[in-house]
């Protein structure tokens, strides 16, 4: 019985591949379209799901390492950005400096801050000139901003010089408008003050204030700041006038030291 | 009969075409991961079966290449079914080894079946390069499936290599 069962078992194999057959040359020679059909259907139904998948996948990976190049890009153009910005302040800068011209009978001698020192605001800075360049103890030191204050000790190739914010530092002024006296100080409370201006003087908010040249140390007419507010007191002998510094000494960079001319 | 486990297979097969075989081929050696089911399919299930399996699976094979091949992908498919029905009949396939020569054998004859619908030119070099190498690819592939199968491999054994 096993050899008829092998027998009939042979014969339907055979019957099924001889279809197969069939099916297979009449895709073979059935022309363009028959097999368009069947490769269409084929590729619809297993190798489209696939095919998405794919796809959206290279679409992700794609759009992640472009998000990458795009935040490299960001970051190299924020600092690109930083840096022009910095250029274009100091641009700025140097361009108040050449139109910056110093008070008659003097040359300027250009110098860098190397420090500033001071707890609350600044009293004292390091310049990058010294005896090397003919700085001397107390020349004025100003800025295109207005006066900044006077070398106090000079060294080879240094100086330090002490700023009008020194609480210890006077400076006779007078007012630009009035030619009113007074002596600068500066007090940490109240900051810049003009004193020792008489009650009935003639001062105004915004009147600049100027350097007198009195004591020999600083020439005429530099700028020391505007007045801020004024105060008239009837049992105090002078005026209470306080003055916004010309300069900013939070930020002291390029500095000049003020130098006489001589021929 | 369900064909549930078969339509499987061609996903499988799909998938290979149109995702793993850029990355499971080795320089210019690919997994030739159809022939392979055909040849398992053949081992474990009837005659019938094996032969329509291996039918279809031609066809998903070679639905993304040229429409011309179609039918000859399909029939070459369907035609190694049949050899290998024909020879596990006849020959002893119990061993591991048999079945890696059953396999290695069999990837081969499709191998070169293929190579010769193509009508690829340098035909010699590219039996070297790629029906012997695919065939030897496959077939380690192949005893990954086998060792795994006969539970040679198993999670506990592996999870004690380390």
């Amino acid at each position: 019985m096993k050899w008829i069962s092998n027998l009939v078992s042979g014969y339907i194999r055979t019957f099924h591949f001889a279809v197969i057959c069939l099916l297979a040359l009449g895709l073979v020679f059935g022309g363009s379209q028959v097999t368009g059909v069947v490769s269409g259907v084929t590729v619809t139904v297993f190798y489209y799901p696939f095919s998405l998948l794919k796809n959206t996948v290279l679409n992700l990976v794609g759009v992640a390492e472009e998000n990458k190049r795009l935040q490299l890009t960001l970051r190299e153009a924020t600092l690109q950005l930083t840096r022009l910005q910095e250029i274009e302040r100091e641009n700025e800068r140097l361009h108040g400096i050449l139109n910056f011209e110093p008070p008659p009978g003097h040359i300027l001698l250009q110098a860098r801050v190397l420090s500033v020192s001071g707890t609350t605001t600044p009293v004292s800075a390091v310049i990058n000139r010294g005896e090397r360049d003919s700085v001397r103890i107390d020349m004025p030191i100003i800025n295109e901003q207005g006066l900044i204050g006077r070398v106090v000790s000079v060294f080879e190739n240094v100086a330090k010089i002490q700023l009008l914010t020194d609480p210890t530092h006077r400076l006779a002024a007078r007012v630009a408008t009035s030619r009113e006296m007074g002596i600068v100080k500066y007090r940490s409370r109240e900051g810049m003050i003009l004193d020792n201006l008489p009650i009935q003087g003639t001062i105004e908010i915004s009147d600049q204030i100027l350097s007198s040249g009195l004591g020999g140390i600083y020439p005429a007419g530099l700028v020391v700041g505007t007045v801020r507010t004024v105060e008239r007191l009837e049992e105090e002998p002078f005026c209470r006038v306080t003055i916004d510094p010309a300069a900013n000494f939070n930020s002291l960079e390029e500095l000049f030291v003020l130098r006489e001319h001589q021929p | 009969m369900t064909i549930i486990p078969y339509l499987i297979y061609l996903l499988l097969v799909a998938l290979h075409v149109v995702i793993l075989k850029d990355v499971t081929t080795i320089y210019t050696v690919p997994l030739n991961l159809s022939a392979f089911l055909v040849l398992a399919v053949t081992l474990y299930k009837d005659d019938m079966t094996a032969i329509w399996f291996g039918f279809f699976a031609g066809l998903v094979m070679a639905a993304g290449g040229p429409p011309s091949q179609l039918g000859w992908q399909a029939l070459v498919m369907a035609s190694l079914a049949l050899v290998g029905c024909y020879v596990r009949v006849r020959l002893n396939l119990d061993s591991l080894k048999a079945k890696l020569i059953f396999v290695l054998g069999g990837i081969f004859l499709h191998n070169l079946s293929v190579l010769i619908i193509s009508r690829t030119d340098g035909f010699l070099f590219y039996v070297v390069s790629y029906a012997i190498t695919g065939a030897i690819y496959t077939t380690v592939i192949a005893w990954f499936f086998f060792m795994i199968k006969e539970k040679r491999i198993t999670a506990a054994r592996v999870k004690a290599l380390f």
